[in-house]
C-alpha cells in the first residue's frame, strides 16, 4: 500500500470517530505579507483547508460577440497548466486528494480549492499554475466548447432551465443580466484561444479579489500560501460594472410552449437590494411567503390545501446591479392556471392584509437559526465568509445579525410588501402546454 | 448510533425505517412514498401541516426521503432542540393519524411530484424503463419509488395505515443524531422517547436473488424532448448483502478506474483520446438489500452514431479482461474513493446519510468502519474477477436516449 493510500485510510477511521473541537466561528482578517486580504476561519475538527475565492467582473461584461468567454475561460483554467497538460494536471489534483474549480457568476469568476491540510503545498501550488499559467491548449479548447453547446442545447429541452433562462430574458431585456452565463452557441463556436486568454488576464487580477479559507492551518501558513497562489497576479483594474437596471413597469405574461404533462412557473418581481435598510424586513417577508421549509403561505396555499403543487416558493435573489423576488410552482397543464391565481392573490393578500405578528415572531426564530444550518460543512462556512465580504459586511456581522433580526417591526414588513408585493410589476413565465393562460402579445 | 462534532451549535436527527418501495406489492406501489407524505401530517397532540412548522419556528429544517430499501425522516436543529424534534419524531413513530380529508390533496401533491421527476423527464421515464427490464416486471427494483400513476390514484386510508402499522416501529428503525452533542445525551433521550414505544415482531424483507429472466434487453426511447442522444449500459451486479457479495469492493474500484471522472480509463479513451464522445461515466452503489446494478454511460460527440459508442466501450471492457489493470491505476482509484469518503465526512447533513443507507439495510458499524480497509486490500486481479464476474451478455440491459428525427 502506498503511503498516501496508508495515510487516507487511517485518516478516515479517525474522521469517522470524529474528534470534537471547538466550536464557534471565529472570522479573523488576514492580510499577507504581499498585501492580499482573507478573512480565516480554523477549523481542527475536519483535517482539511477549504478556499473560497473570486475576481471583480463576471459573464455580465463578456465583450460583445464573445458571449460566454468567461464561463469558458473559468472552466479551461483547470485544463492544463504550465508544463503539464490537462490529463497530468488533474493527476497531480487526485494524487494530493485536491481540487481546484472555477466557475462565472454574472457579477464575479469565482474559484475554490480543497485540500487536505498535508498536502496543502502541493494544493496551493496547483492552483498557482491555474492561475498564472494556465495553457488553453487548442483540443480542450475544442472539448469544452463542444460540451457547453451540447450542456446549452440539453437546458433547452428541460422545463425549469427554460422557465428560468426566459425569466431572465425578460426581467433583463435589453441589460446584459439577460445574456445566458454560458454564452451563446453562435458566439462560442467563434471564440478563439486568444480571446479566452486576454478574457483571464483582464480578470484573473488582484484589485477586487475576495478571499476566505476555512481548515485546519495556521493563519501565517495561510498567508504564505495566499502570497505563492495569488502574490504575482497583476494589481490590475476590473471591468466596468454593467449599466443600471430600469425594472420593468408594466405586467406580462410569457409562455414557452413544451410537450411536458407540468408546466413549470416563475414570476418575477423587483427585489430588494443587499444594502436596503429594508433587507431584513425582506428575509422576513420573504419566509413568510415562500421561503425554506413547509410553513410559508405559498406552501400552505398552493400544496397543502390544495394540492396543486410538489413546490411553491419564494426567493430573494441579488446581483450587483439588480435584485428579484422570484416565486416558483409547477403544476399540471390542466391546473396551473388555478395555482397561478392562488400565487397571485397569495401576493396580493400579504400586500393588502401584511403579516400576522406571529409570523413575524416565528420567522425571526427561523432567521435567526438559520445562520448555523447553513454551517455544516467546512466549503459551506468558506461560502458564507466570502458572500459576506462580496456582500461589504465586516467580520464582526454574525455577532450583529440576531440583533438587526429582531429590530425589524411589523410595520417595516407591512411597509416593504406594499412597496415590492406589485401586480403592475409582475413579470410571469410558463414553460409547458398550459390551460387557460394567455401570453402577452 | 452518535456522531459528535461541536463545529457549529447544530444537531441533526435522522430516523431510518427498514422499508422502502421494494417492499410494495404490485398494485399497491407508492404507498411507502406516499405515507412519507402523510408522515407530516399530524398525530393526537401535533396538528395536520404542524410538524415542520414548530421545526421551522424553532430555528430548524426538516425533510424526508423514500427509497427502494429505506425511508428517512430528518431534522437540524439547535442542540437544544434535540429533544423537541426526538419528542415529535417519536410521536409520529406511534401515533400518526391517517385521514381522507389530509389524503385527497396530498395525493395529487405526490402526483405532481412525479410529474415534475419523472414525467417532464425523458431520462427518468427511460430509467424506469431500464429498472423494469433489468430486474422484472412488477417486481420488487423493477417498480417506480413513486408508484404507478393508476395505483397512487386508488391507495386508501386504510392501505397507508396498514403499511404504517407493518413497518413502522423503533425495533425497525435506526436512530441517527450527529452534531453538538454527546453519546451519554443521545441514549438518555432515545430511551426517555423512543424507549416507551412498544417493540413489535416485523416481517423478514426479501428481495429476489436474480435479476429479469429475458435479458439481454435494450431499450430505445426517441422524444421530441431530448436534445442531446445518451448511450447507457446496466449490469446486474451483487450487492453488499445480495449475490456474490465478495465482489462488491472490487466493483466499487472498478468503477472509479473505469469511470470515475476524467482521469478513468473510459474518459481518457473515449473523449481524449478518440474524441468521439462529450463525456463517459461509471457507477455502482452496493448499499442495497437485493442486488444492484454496474453502470455506464456515454454522451456521444455530435457526428458519432451510438453503435460506433457501443462497440468502443465493448472494445475497452474485452481488453480490461484481456489485459488487467496495472497496480498504479488500482492505487489512484483507491485514493479517489477513500479522498471522497474523507470529503463527505466534513458535512454534518453526509455523515448520517452514509450510516442510515448503510445501516438500513442491514449493514453494521464494523463494516463501515473496515470499509477503508477493505477498499484498500482490493488487488489488480481481483478487479479484473469482478469485471468478469459481472459483465456477462446475459445479464445486462443497453438503453438509448435519442433525439426524434426531424422535431429539433
Amino acid at each position: 500500500m502506498s503511503r498516501l493510500l496508508r495515510a487516507l485510510a487511517a485518516l478516515l477511521v479517525a474522521v469517522l470517530v470524529l474528534p470534537a473541537a471547538a466550536g464557534a466561528v471565529d472570522i479573523k482578517a488576514v492580510t499577507t505579507p504581499a498585501g492580499i486580504k482573507a478573512w480565516l476561519v480554523q477549523d481542527k475538527s475536519a483535517p482539511a483547508v477549504s478556499l473560497s475565492f473570486s475576481f471583480a467582473g463576471g459573464t455580465a461584461s463578456d465583450p460583445a460577440g464573445q458571449l460566454g468567454v468567461t464561463s469558458l475561460m473559468a472552466t479551461l483554467l483547470t485544463d492544463g497548466a504550465g508544463t503539464l497538460t490537462a490529463q497530468a494536471f488533474r493527476q497531480r489534483q487526485e494524487d494530493a486528494a485536491a481540487s481546484v474549480s472555477f466557475s462565472a457568476s454574472l457579477d464575479r469568476l469565482g474559484g475554490g480549492l480543497r485540500v487536505l491540510s498535508a498536502n496543502r503545498e502541493e494544493g496551493f501550488e496547483l492552483l498557482r499554475m491555474a492561475l498564472t499559467q494556465p495553457r488553453f491548449d487548442s483540443d480542450m479548447i475544442e472539448q469544452r466548447r463542444a460540451q457547453t453547446i451540447a450542456s446549452i442545447n440539453q437546458a433547452n429541452q428541460r422545463p425549469n432551465s427554460v422557465a428560468a433562462r426566459t425569466l431572465m430574458e425578460t426581467e433583463f431585456a435589453g441589460h446584459p443580466y439577460a445574456n445566458d452565463p454560458d454564452g451563446t452557441p453562435d458566439d462560442l463556436k467563434k471564440l478563439s484561444q486568444q480571446e479566452l486568454k486576454q478574457r483571464a488576464a483582464s480578470l484573473l487580477i488582484r484589485n477586487g479579489l475576495i478571499v476566505a479559507a476555512v481548515g485546519d492551518i495556521e493563519e501565517a501558513d495561510l498567508a504564505r500560501l495566499l502570497d505563492r497562489a495569488f502574490g504575482s497576479l497583476p494589481v490590475g483594474t476590473p471591468p466596468a460594472l454593467p449599466p443600471e437596471w430600469k425594472p420593468p413597469t408594466k405586467a406580462r405574461t410569457v409562455v414557452v410552449e413544451r410537450s411536458v404533462p407540468q408546466s413549470t412557473a416563475l414570476l418575477a418581481l423587483p427585489g430588494v437590494a443587499r444594502d436596503d435598510p429594508d433587507w431584513y424586513a425582506a428575509l422576513i417577508m420573504n419566509h413568510i411567503l415562500g421561503g425554506s421549509g413547509q410553513q410559508s403561505r405559498l406552501f400552505s396555499e398552493v400544496r397543502e390545501k390544495r394540492g396543486l403543487a410538489y413546490g411553491a416558493s419564494s426567493s430573494l435573489r441579488v446581483y450587483k446591479r439588480a435584485a428579484l423576488l422570484v416565486m416558483s410552482t409547477a403544476s399540471a397543464n390542466e391546473r396551473i392556471a388555478e395555482a397561478l391565481r392562488v400565487v397571485k392573490a397569495e401576493l396580493a393578500r400579504l400586500r393588502v392584509d401584511g403579516p400576522t405578528e406571529q409570523e413575524v415572531a416565528d420567522a425571526k426564530t427561523y432567521l435567526a437559526g438559520a445562520l448555523a444550518l447553513a454551517l455544516d460543512s467546512s466549503g459551506a462556512i468558506a461560502g458564507l465568509l466570502h458572500s459576506m465580504q462580496v456582500d461589504g459586511l465586516a467580520p464582526d456581522h454574525l455577532t450583529k445579525r440576531a440583533a438587526l433580526i429582531a429590530a425589524v417591526k411589523i410595520d417595516d414588513v407591512r411597509r416593504l410588501a406594499r412597496r415590492v408585493l406589485r401586480d403592475e410589476a409582475l413579470t410571469t413565465v410558463v414553460v409547458g402546454k398550459p390551460v387557460g393562460i394567455t401570453a402577452d402579445p | 448510533m452518535v456522531l459528535p462534532s461541536s463545529r457549529a451549535p447544530i444537531v441533526n436527527q435522522l430516523v431510518v425505517y427498514k422499508v422502502g418501495s421494494a417492499d410494495e406489492v404490485y398494485g399497491k406501489t407508492g404507498i411507502a412514498h406516499f405515507l412519507e407524505h402523510m408522515m407530516f401530517k399530524g398525530t393526537g397532540t401535533v396538528g395536520p401541516t404542524e410538524f415542520s412548522r414548530i421545526v421551522s419556528k424553532n430555528g430548524g429544517r426538516d425533510n424526508a426521503y423514500t427509497s427502494f430499501d429505506t425511508t428517512g425522516y430528518y431534522q437540524t436543529v439547535a442542540p437544544d432542540r434535540l429533544e423537541m424534534v426526538m419528542r415529535m419524531e417519536a410521536d409520529r413513530m406511534a401515533n400518526l393519524r391517517i385521514t381522507e380529508k389530509e389524503l385527497i390533496p396530498e395525493r395529487q401533491v405526490v402526483l405532481e411530484e412525479r410529474r415534475m421527476r419523472t414525467e417532464n423527464s425523458p431520462a427518468a421515464l427511460l430509467g424506469e424503463a431500464v429498472q423494469e427490464q433489468l430486474y422484472g416486471r412488477h417486481k420488487p427494483y423493477g417498480m417506480p419509488i413513486s408508484g404507478y400513476v393508476d395505483d397512487v390514484k386508488k391507495l386508501s386510508v386504510h392501505d397507508l395505515a396498514a403499511f404504517y402499522a407493518k413497518w413502522y416501529m423503533p425495533n425497525n428503525a435506526i436512530l441517527i443524531v450527529a452534531g453538538d452533542t454527546t453519546a451519554d445525551q443521545v441514549r438518555k433521550l432515545a430511551e426517555k422517547h423512543y424507549g416507551p414505544i412498544p417493540q413489535r415482531k416485523v416481517d423478514p424483507r426479501r428481495r429476489p436473488g436474480e435479476g429479469a429472466s429475458d435479458l439481454p434487453q435494450r431499450v430505445t426511447r426517441a422524444d421530441a424532448r431530448v436534445a442531446e442522444p445518451r448511450w447507457s449500459r446496466y449490469y446486474l451486479a451483487p450487492s453488499y448483502h445480495k449475490g456474490e457479495s465478495q465482489y462488491a469492493y472490487a466493483l466499487e474500484v472498478l468503477a472509479r478506474l473505469l469511470g470515475g471522472g476524467e482521469t478513468s480509463r473510459l474518459w481518457n479513451n473515449l473523449v481524449v483520446d478518440r474524441k468521439i464522445a462529450l463525456s463517459a461515466w461509471a457507477s455502482y452503489s452496493p448499499s442495497s438489500l437485493g442486488l444492484t446494478s454496474f453502470d455506464l454511460g456515454v454522451h456521444p460527440a455530435a457526428g458519432t452514431p451510438i453503435v460506433e459508442i457501443e462497440s468502443a466501450v465493448g472494445g475497452l471492457l474485452g481488453k480490461l479482461l484481456d489485459d488487467g489493470v496495472t497496480a498504479e491505476e488500482v492505487e489512484r482509484a483507491q485514493n479517489q474513493l477513500l479522498a471522497a469518503a474523507i470529503y463527505s465526512q466534513d458535512s454534518l447533513q453526509s455523515g448520517p446519510r452514509i450510516y442510515g443507507g448503510a445501516l438500513g439495510v442491514g449493514g453494521t458499524v464494523a463494516d463501515i468502519d473496515a470499509w477503508p480497509q477493505r477498499i484498500a486490500a482490493v488487488t489488480p486481479a481481483a478487479v479484473v474477477a469482478a469485471a468478469r464476474h459481472v459483465w456477462r451478455a446475459d445479464g445486462l440491459v443497453t438503453s438509448v436516449l435519442t433525439p426524434q428525427e426531424g422535431m429539433r
